[in-house]
């Protein structure tokens, strides 16, 4: 017992001492590195650089891919510096990146959700040449402008569909937050536009990666008598295709954001595609012919043809469905159709 | 043998060996991170914040150990202190900022201490097994700041799922501007520095310590057993709580569903790390925390995916292990 | 309500049941082995998640999940060798490393799934599963046909599993050293026998059933890994091995239980008009849990040598 004691003492001393050593070289560089930070500094300010702050990993499906994508897409066509980084979900950590980003010259940054807007706000004061975008929010202060896709309006005609074609609809989203209760609540708008009595069931699954619980929640509303079984939970989502593909034809889904055809080619009735890419591309080309300017927010809806669209299989809707859900398109262009009426 | 660097050296090496699998240079890749931990007064800032919960978690946490009851629940307790910080920061709006920042960080102090001492308390009346309660603990804190953020907390307008700001009186004040370091940090070096007193220069400590060596003999000594195991759950939990409060009122200013991106696991690795002692753990703190602020920059400027640093964190704790590091922590409480 | 919509409720609802436990009963029966020789490994999850790499990839490549299957058993294994040459033979903290495992388990099938996958998502997603085998007949029974022979040979397996685990541990001399092992490991060094080396084989047979159980997630149950995918069933199970009272069956059935409560719940909520916040039933298991360890009131019958690393003198 006493020699293990001793032992523990100059364990811990010896530990103590390489960690301070450790420390001590960590503060010597850092002071080094302040001082000759500057001399670092490129001037490669004619290049047109974008960055991206991502929710989560950026070739997780649905959400956190499109943003991505976009990245790629104003890379391509526009010749820009791109650079993404996954922010842990921990909003303290956002302002950070956004001013990393920022104070090295980037002209845009793109916060992909609502959670980055606090942290726009805090930056953007002390970078007036840089433009923050925040996805799915409503926000337009000086030059931190929300962007959001109308998710509701596509999800109104998929409802459309479903209730002219199906006995009953199941909804499964990650998490109840409001990008994807409104989508619910179009869709829902949507149905109720067809047939008010049309059954439709909605689970949350808490989760964006457990593509179990997105099957078996599929497979229970099929169970309840549902036929039109929609995801919109990001990775998780490929569960539910996956449900219907294992219980055969006569079952119907849509991809979301992107063609999810091949994950059950029998049982797509269409996807809704959102180009938030050519969404972005658009805004990116005035910023960097540094002519950009707004108003207000912007919001993507089914008016931007080329952003977001749904494209129905081939022989899948008759005419009549087909033909309705173009009434409907106008009737939203029009203003004359609110997909996000309140529901009741 | 110098089991803590030889440990970070074995670990950047297995990072540099994926590294180049995936097609990055290595040296490059960490040449960056470095820059993004050090290279400026904002990189080293924003080391600092992140180290602040560390290293407050990780002093607590070696309370705990050194007790002998291992708390694998921090991150609950961070996130009960979470809620019970911004609860007060936005009801307690009239009071001024001197008596207001302590209010709300006490709040969080306690209602951390109350999450941890919960499992203290299942461990000395029924014999619950901490290790397994507190892993619960923690999942049960997470959903329950999710139901509150969503529902009852969920702010007036626009309805994201967040509570509304605290006040201003409640944040904490800024000491490195024009970064964002605030008092936290040091208060966080405090914190460090009680818990080393308590540990190991009173007899509270000493207390303590005998329990995590043998029950048997803290029992032969009168020493109440249970009522040790029970404090240090709720100072360990308390600091825990403390973190929370201090994200909240240092950084965030308000709650959201994921308040912390694993602070609380990270700081069992700190803890150890630094053979739980807590002037070691100021140390380890800040290279955890250098590590993770750097990876965030090495994504960023050279596009390595950022979980590297999840690899590089574990390697570090297995050869530290393998190199004997932790050793002497090693107690026998499950007989209890 | 008519009697018999809740029996097809219950009917379907059970059928999901038995899904969702699948992945608990691999991973707490391992780990019953293991804490019954007294080694804690709350690496669980980081374990799940290298075998759920493994087997998607292998079967990616190879078209066969048998294959996958197979080659996540040996990531398992070599898991357990690495888990216990620390914990056993260098005698490290075993809470250390298993946190340690969790770190590294998500960090290490993240990059690397982005390292081979990356820009073959498309198709990384497309590939050969064990797919549910319909038992002629039996499975058309009324009611109750789905839940017990609409499964696939992975769900099937698990009573058979448990059956055998349950043999080796208590009807073995092996079993017969594992237990004795996890409680006087004292006696078991005295009366001759490799106290070492049936820590190593529990291990491994606990990692070995973990990867199985990650596994399950990317070849059976659905096709697909993403990053995380294992969504925390680790800890569950974890608790899981405690309220089993660190047995085979008991692990079994709570495993069960635990797979009621995930179904219900997601069943639950798609039943218009309960309005119960999603929240709520999420955080079922984990209550009942702290619920077990207040009702039971008896110590817990841990192995009273868990976490204890052993020295000879």
């Amino acid at each position: 017992m006493h020699k293990r004691r001793l032992h523990n003492f100059f364990t811990v001393k010896n530990n103590l001492w390489h960690l301070v050593l450790i420390s001590l070289g960590l503060f010597l560089s850092a002071l080094a590195g302040g001082c000759s930070g500057g001399a670092e500094k490129r001037d490669d300010s004619d290049v047109f650089k974008v960055g991206l702050l991502s929710p989560g990993p950026v070739n997780g499906q649905g959400w956190t891919q499109i943003a991505y994508e976009a990245l790629l897409k104003i890379e391509k066509e526009l010749g820009a510096q791109i650079s993404y980084v996954e922010v842990e979900q921990s909003p303290a950590l956002f302002e950070r990146a956004f001013r990393d980003y920022a104070s090295q010259g980037y002209q845009m940054v793109l916060g992909h959700g609502f959670e980055f807007q606090d942290a726009a706000l805090a930056v953007a004061k002390d970078y007036p040449d840089t433009w923050f975008f925040i996805s799915s929010s409503k926000i337009h202060e000086g030059n931190v402008v929300g962007v959001d896709s109308d998710s509701s309006q596509p999800f109104y005609l998929m409802g459309i569909a479903a209730a002219k074609m199906g006995r009953g609809a199941g909804l499964i989203g990650g998490v109840e937050i409001p990008p994807i209760t409104n989508a619910f609540i179009g869709f829902t708008n949507g149905v109720r536009s067809v047939n008010p009595d049309f059954p439709i069931s909605t689970t949350y699954l808490g989760s964006w990666t457990d593509a179990a619980a997105a099957k078996e929640a599929a497979l229970s509303m099929i169970a309840e008598g549902a036929d039109f079984i929609i995801p919109d939970a990001d990775a998780a989502g490929s569960g539910v295709y996956q449900a219907l593909n294992e219980t055969g034809p006569g079952y119907w889904s849509f991809g979301i954001y992107n063609d999810y055809t091949s994950q059950a080619p029998n049982n797509m009735m269409g996807n809704y595609f959102n180009d938030y890419g050519q969404g972005l591309v658009n805004i990116a080309r005035q910023v960097r012919a540094g002519n950009f300017e707004t108003q207000s927010n912007l919001v993507f809806g089914v008016k931007d043809r080329d952003v977001i669209w749904v494209e129905f299989e081939e022989g899948r809707a008759s005419a009549e469905v087909l033909e309705s859900v173009e009434k409907a398109i106008e009737g939203i262009i029009a203003g004359s159709i609110n997909t996000l009426a309140p529901i009741r | 043998m110098a089991p803590p660097s030889a440990a970070v050296a074995v670990a950047l090496l297995v990072g540099g060996i994926l590294l180049l699998f995936a097609g990055y240079s290595p040296l490059k890749a960490y040449a960056v991170m470095w820059t993004g931990a050090f290279g400026s007064l904002n990189n080293l800032a924003e080391t600092l914040l992140k180290s602040t919960p560390l290293i407050l978690i990780g002093s607590g946490l070696a309370v705990a150990f050194r007790s002998g009851i291992w708390n694998i629940g921090a991150e609950g307790q961070l996130y009960a202190g979470a809620v019970a910080a911004t609860l007060a920061g936005i009801v307690f709006t009239g009071l001024p900022a001197f008596l207001l920042v302590p209010l709300v960080l006490m709040a969080g102090m306690l209602s951390g201490a109350i999450w941890g001492g919960l499992a203290g308390f299942l461990k000395v009346r029924f014999g619950a097994s901490e290790i397994v309660t507190t892993i619960m603990l923690n999942f049960l804190a997470i959903i329950a700041t999710s139901y509150l953020v969503t529902g009852p907390m969920i702010e007036a307008v626009g309805k994201f799922p967040q509570t509304a700001q605290i006040a201003d009186a409640a944040r904490l004040p800024r000491i490195l501007l024009p970064t964002r370091l605030h008092v936290g940090f040091l208060l966080s070096l405090g914190v460090a520095v009680a818990t080393y007193l308590l540990l190991f220069k009173s007899s509270r400590g000493y207390a303590l310590r005998t329990v995590g060596i043998s029950p048997d003999a803290a029992r032969y000594a009168g020493i109440n057993v249970g009522a040790g195991l029970l404090a240090a759950m709720a100072i360990s939990g308390g600091v825990a709580g403390l973190a929370g409060a201090v994200e909240v009122t240092g950084l965030t200013f308000r709650l959201y569903q994921e308040i912390s991106p694993g602070y609380g696991f990270d700081g069992i690795a700190v803890a150890l790390l630094a053979n739980n002692n807590p002037i070691g753990v100021i140390f380890t703190g800040i290279l955890f925390g250098a590590l993770r602020s750097g990876s965030e920059v090495m994504q960023m400027n050279a596009q390595v995916p950022s979980v590297l640093v999840s690899v590089i964190q574990g390697v570090v704790l297995l050869s530290a292990a393998a190199l004997g590091v932790f050793r002497i922590t090693q107690t026998n409480n499950q007989e209890e | 309500m008519d009697p018999l919509v809740i029996v097809s409720f219950l009917a379907a609802v059970l059928a999901a049941t038995w899904r969702l436990a699948t992945p608990f009963i691999y991973t707490s029966l391992g780990e019953v082995f293991s804490e019954r020789a007294g080694v804690l490994n709350i690496g669980l999850e980081g374990v799940m998640l290298i075998g759920a790499f493994t087997a998607f990839s292998i079967t990616f490549f190879t078209g066969s999940p048998v294959w996958g299957l197979a080659a996540a058993m040996a990531g398992g294994l070599t898991c357990g060798l690495l888990f216990a040459f620390l914990t056993v033979s260098l005698k490290a903290n075993q809470i250390v490393v298993g946190a340690a495992f969790n770190l590294v388990g998500l960090g290490l099938t993240s990059f690397l799934y982005r390292s081979i996958f990356s820009g073959r998502m498309e198709t990384a997603r497309e590939y050969a599963s064990f797919s549910p085998l319909e038992i002629p007949l039996l499975s058309r029974l009324p009611f109750f046909g789905e839940a017990l022979f609409q499964q696939n040979l992975m769900v099937y397996a698990t009573p058979f599993v448990v059956l055998a685990g349950a043999f080796v541990l208590y009807r073995t001399a092996f079993g017969l050293s594992v237990r004795s092992t996890g409680e006087h490991p004292r006696t078991v060094d005295a009366a001759g026998l490799p106290v070492g080396l049936i820590r190593y084989a529990s291990v491994l047979i606990g990692c070995a059933l973990a990867a199985v159980g990650g596994a399950y997630l990317t070849v059976a149950h659905t096709n697909q890994f993403n990053e995380g995918i294992t969504s925390g069933r680790g800890f569950i199970a974890l608790a899981v091995v405690v309220i089993g009272r660190w047995s085979p069956w008991g692990a079994f059935f709570i495993s069960l239980l635990f797979g009621f409560f995930y179904a219900l719940q997601l069943r639950l909520q798609a039943v218009s008009g309960i309005t119960i916040p999603y929240q709520f039933l999420q955080a079922l298991p984990y209550l009942l849990t702290l619920v077990v360890f207040v009702t039971l009131r008896k110590r817990a019958d841990a192995p009273s040598a868990l976490g204890v690393p052993y020295k000879s003198s």
